[in-house]
């Protein structure tokens, strides 16, 4: 009994040290480590208990299952593993923060990118058809996040038909679709004419997550989406020559 | 004519207990005063070091802890530490940070001196000599001991403030410019002051010394 007691104890005890070296790093609190040993560096940490973040507490997020975050954790896992350690490096990304029901002034969101603290936050319930693919969009948000001199939302517009006008804010539209559009027409998904940032990490994370001969497929059909193809491979390339879509 | 009256068995008891007492009183007193008495304080003219050029001295308040600086991880961190050490910029320097069992930080030569402390800016002083770029590539494994280069948030703002690990700390790894580890003394640095609800310490313990041993 005394030696449950003990153990128990030591758990309280170790916890909170744990929790408050993430805190310093990362500045979001109760979270606990998941994995940190991992090919390309990139550290796995989760909810252990609900948190807010930002000066209005606006972002909030609960603590997941274990039985959730076991199963979430290997996809996840699995869809990052292809990043290598330098690409991470370049874009400044090296932790994950895996949580459940992640929302931002009351909106659920799929990930929040913060390229500055090196964290993606991603809620590991989010839509199951589109869980993968998201993964990549919001890495796609850091990439672009870090460096914006590189990418260019004008010369993104071009590609578009001149009549078309992005909304004012991805928020501003409810229009949100992630289902892929069987015909394309400049754009993979409805959430794409939402604004530019999100219509360059949907073609990215459709780059990611499709099979080469479908992207040289939509490629050969739609000839606004083969620009946004080429624009999106070459800042990528620009970013890290090695990089394998 | 006085007749001499001999003591009882109890209170024989009573008086033997009544010294021990006193004695364990006095013991204790000096045993708690005096929190460096059992740390062992090392002597390193009686250690033999592989490569005694790359050994540092820090003399704190419960004696010496003896660093192995690494040039070869981290050149340009080990290069500024060093020689800030050979200019004895860090004697008389706070370890204003102090976290039990997890780490003390030193160094703030603008803001941590003795005789001048800033409470109020302690931590953000600068050493008058730039900051230097963060070396975080070499996978350098902060176990125990490690000591590395404080930065702010961002990277390549390290300067003269650095911090020794008191534990195991995998998630510094690729974070902070790791310039050295400590070979003997950890126990001293155990016993630099901390407070128990801040980790930012008044009155904090100062290095008496920091010295290369060649």
């Amino acid at each position: 009994m005394n030696i449950i007691r003990a153990i128990l104890l030591s758990i309280i005890l170790i916890t909170p040290v744990k929790a408050n070296t993430i805190y310093n790093l990362i500045k979001i609190p109760n979270l606990e480590i998941y994995e940190i040993n991992t090919k390309n560096k990139l550290k796995y940490f989760y909810a252990a208990r609900p948190f807010r973040l930002g000066t209005q507490k606006n972002v909030v997020c609960s603590n997941p299952s274990k039985k959730d975050l076991e199963i979430k954790y290997k996809t996840i896992y699995k869809n990052l593993s292809r990043y290598s350690y330098n690409f991470l490096k370049r874009i400044n990304l090296k932790y994950i923060v895996m949580c459940e029901n992640l929302s931002i002034s009351e909106l659920y969101t799929a990930g929040i990118p913060d390229n500055i603290m090196k964290t993606l936050i991603l809620d590991i319930k989010f839509n199951e058809d589109y869980f993968e693919r998201v993964i990549h969009h919001e890495i796609f948000h850091i990439i672009y996040l870090q460096h914006k001199k590189i990418f260019s939302d004008k010369e993104w517009i071009k590609f578009n038909n001149p009549k078309f006008k992005y909304a004012e804010c991805s928020t501003c539209t409810k229009d949100i679709g992630l289902e892929r559009y069987e015909e394309t027409k400049g754009f993979f998904t409805e959430y794409s004419k939402s604004t530019a940032s999100e219509d360059m990490a949907e073609v990215y994370s459709h780059m990611i997550s499709l099979k080469k001969e479908e992207i040289n497929q939509i490629s050969n059909i739609d000839p606004v989406l083969n620009n946004k193809i080429s624009y999106i491979k070459d800042k990528i390339k620009q970013i890290d020559n090695s990089f394998i879509f | 004519m006085i007749k001499k009256i001999k003591a009882s068995i109890s209170e024989k008891i009573i008086l033997i207990f009544l010294i021990s007492l006193g004695i364990a009183t006095f013991g204790t007193y000096f045993v708690i005063k005096n929190e460096c008495l059992f740390v062992k304080n090392f002597d390193p003219k009686k250690i033999t070091f592989v490569k005694p050029n790359n050994i540092a001295i820090m003399n704190a308040p419960c004696g010496n802890v003896i660093i192995e600086l690494y040039p070869n991880v981290s050149p340009k961190g080990v290069e500024r530490f060093m020689s800030l050490i050979r200019s004895n910029a860090y004697e008389n320097i706070a370890f204003h940070r102090v976290i039990k069992d997890k780490l003390v930080q030193a160094g703030d030569l603008e803001f941590g001196k003795k005789g001048s402390l800033n409470y109020g800016k302690i931590g953000n002083g600068k050493s008058g000599f730039g900051t230097i770029k963060s070396e975080i590539d070499s996978g350098f494994n902060y176990t125990e001991g490690s000591v590395g280069l404080v930065r702010t948030f961002k990277n390549d703002t390290e300067d003269s403030q650095f911090f020794i690990t008191l534990q195991d700390e995998p998630l510094f790894e690729g974070e902070y410019t790791p310039v050295g580890k400590v070979l003997y003394g950890i126990e001293v640095l155990k016993k630099i002051k901390n407070q128990r609800n801040s980790e930012y310490v008044l009155r904090p313990d100062f290095i008496n010394s920091f010295k290369m041993l060649n």
